[in-house]
């Protein structure tokens, strides 16, 4: 099965007194690596809630489809794989519990859940770590037990949401390459950032400010759209207008 | 996407994990059942012995000093006779003095007459800050009046005319008190303490654990998972069902052997409605932390509708036939009153189960009501 489209039109979300998102209009491709790039504040959290169902746009709507086949509300859920921003992992549990428990509620059977265990924790280095408690893990190693939780379930649209926010440079780069060996034909990922740096890692970036969506394309194309050769002057050159 | 068996069990035991590693939460749950039978069984005592009364006999004779006798020898009272007006304001005014009992001139003569119209005569000053007591001490010296008369009648024959010449004599009211024939309140308090601690102990339990969830971040990666809300809530109920029985089962056999306490009733009806009790107590505080979402509100709101309906309403300290009529429905809202009428019913009585099928009926219906309104009000998105 192929990877799934994301589509936003017209999305608007008020949060409190703030308008964090304003008329959105945005397509994410299916197989490619998405990154939605914007300051603390654009709406970047908002954005990937939306898109992962937690929050509901006031005004606009989203829509997915896999392969042509429009998909239904529990049908993104089946298939859709989120790792929240916040610390959301249970620090008493240990690596190999955070994916059992997460086996049981992606309902996999023992086999497949060992085969893929396995992958993941060869990929990411963790398998020495098994029996360690989450709280106990260093801010890199965090990142990589929650990515590995939502891709037990090969999920054909993962979200994470600045994923490298507080991690050292060697991790950053560790958890850039794990996201690039699992997406592909059978995976689009969205991964918001604040990290300047990190845009051109994604063939797909959309700039995010002020909840309004600025530009979207590869990174050459987006930088040629503001005469920049930085993605962090497209951000100062919006800040002074 | 229906129901999994498999997805409620992963909660439960996860959250049975969380239990086993917090050592706070497992050390409230197992030592709070003992400190509460502790305190209300041993140290709260409503059965009130060895009062400190004053006695001033101004009739010094034998019948008098015959009756002191009788008194003291109740065990209710601990007499210290004053021996002149002066030292008997003094024992009035002082602290701690409950009572000043003054038995008149001419009461020796009186009793022995035997003539209604002039009985012997005592009076009883009592002190009525402690309404309690004074109303207590008030009957207790009733009783010690009406036994002092027969055992009078009994070892005067010549004078009374046999028991039916003693004042009252002729009709006496004979009590029988029925289930608690001793009217120890250890047997009324022990057995409800189950009512306390479930509907404390239960509701603060989970009102703190969805609440955490959202605290600490993890409820946001759950509800992006195919986890239904219904699912989360029976693998919530499940650990802590356990635990909370646990202590329903030490708890009883405190009473019983310990306390020595009859137990009386249906055992397996006992059981059913601890079940269906700690179910709805559970629910109750799943539903404030869905609701509240906050670990602090939630405990706040927990001790209000788990710790003081409890107390207050449910019988436990202040009997509900007693309120104001208002107050004796509103009482029916709450599960502890039906859950205390029958525990206190199936220990001391062996009254068939059918006579406590409308409180059985009330748990049961609270429960049920809890557990569909977590479920509903369990939000399955991030919004404020």
């Amino acid at each position: 099965m192929p990877a799934v489209r994301a589509q936003v039109h017209q999305v608007s979300k008020k949060m409190g007194r703030a308008q964090a998102l304003w008329q959105v209009e945005d397509v994410f491709g299916a197989g490619q690596v998405h990154g939605i790039i914007g300051p603390n504040g654009a709406g970047k959290t908002t954005l990937i809630r939306v898109l992962a169902g937690l929050l509901h746009p006031d005004e606009g709507t989203v829509s997915y489809d896999e392969g042509g086949t429009v998909l239904s509300a529990a049908d993104v859920k089946r298939v859709t794989g989120y790792f929240p921003q916040e610390p959301s992992l249970y620090p008493d549990l240990t690596c190999r519990e955070h994916l059992e428990f997460f086996r049981d509620l992606y309902d996999l059977p023992q086999a497949d859940f060992e085969r893929r265990a396995e992958e993941l924790l060869h990929a990411t280095g963790m398998a020495p770590f098994t029996d360690r408690p989450a709280g106990k893990l260093s801010g890199g190693m965090y990142k990589k037990l929650g990515l590995m939780c939502v891709l037990l379930n090969r999920p054909k649209l993962l979200l994470l949401d600045e994923p490298t926010i507080g991690v050292d440079p060697v991790s950053r780069q560790e958890l850039w390459d794990l996201v690039y060996g699992f997406a592909g034909e059978q995976m689009t990922v969205i991964v918001s950032t604040s990290y300047m740096d990190e845009a051109g890692r994604c063939s797909q970036v959309h700039v995010l400010s002020s909840g309004q969506m600025l530009a979207a394309g590869t990174p050459e194309d987006v930088m040629k759209h503001f005469g920049v050769t930085d993605f962090a002057e497209i951000f100062l050159n919006h800040e002074r207008k | 996407m229906n129901f999994s068996w498999r997805r409620a069990r992963s909660v439960a035991l996860k959250e049975y994990k969380h239990i086993l590693r917090d050592p706070f939460t497992l050390a409230v749950t197992l030592i709070l059942p003992l400190v509460f039978v502790g305190m209300f069984g041993f140290v709260i005592d409503l059965d009130y012995k060895h009062m400190r009364v004053y006695v001033r006999d101004n009739d010094q004779t034998s019948v008098s000093r015959r009756f002191l006798q009788e008194m003291a020898s109740s065990g209710y009272f601990d007499l210290t006779p004053v021996h002149s007006p002066a030292e008997a304001d003094q024992a009035l005014e002082k602290n701690g003095s409950p009572a000043l009992l003054i038995i008149k001139r001419g009461f020796g003569r009186n009793v022995r007459s035997g003539n209604p119209e002039t009985p012997g005569q005592i009076q009883l000053l009592a002190d009525g800050t402690d309404n309690v007591q004074a109303s207590i001490m008030g009957t207790y010296l009733q009783g010690v009046i009406q036994k002092a008369n027969a055992v009078f009648a009994r070892d005067n024959p010549e004078l009374s005319g046999g028991a039916e010449r003693a004042p009252n004599g002729g009709d006496q009211i004979r009590s029988r008190f029925l289930f608690n024939p001793e009217l120890n309140s250890r047997w009324f308090i022990v057995p409800a303490l189950s009512t306390i601690i479930i509907g404390f102990l239960a509701i603060v339990l989970t009102a703190l654990t969805v609440a955490k969830e959202w605290e600490n971040g993890s409820m946001e990666l759950l509800l992006s998972t195919p986890v239904r809300p219904a699912e989360i809530v029976l693998g919530k109920l499940v650990p802590y069902f356990l635990l909370t029985f646990f202590d329903v089962l030490v708890v009883f056999v405190l009473a019983v052997y310990v306390f020595r306490i009859p137990f009386l009733g249906s055992f397996l009806f006992y059981m059913a409605a601890c079940w269906v009790y700690i179910t709805g107590a559970l629910a109750l505080g799943l539903v404030i932390s869905v609701v509240t979402r906050q670990q602090q509100a939630a405990i706040q709101f927990a001790f209000a509708v788990g710790l003081l309906p409890s107390f207050i309403f449910s019988g436990f300290i202040f009997p509900i036939e007693n309120m104001p009529a208002f107050f004796q429905y509103f009482t029916a809202l709450f599960p502890q009153r039906w859950f205390l009428l029958i525990s206190r019913t199936v220990f001391l009585s062996d009254a068939a189960p059918m006579t406590l099928a409308t409180a059985f009926g009330a748990i049961g219906l609270f429960a049920a009501a809890m557990i569909l309104l977590a479920v509903h009000k369990f939000k399955t998105d991030v919004e404020p």
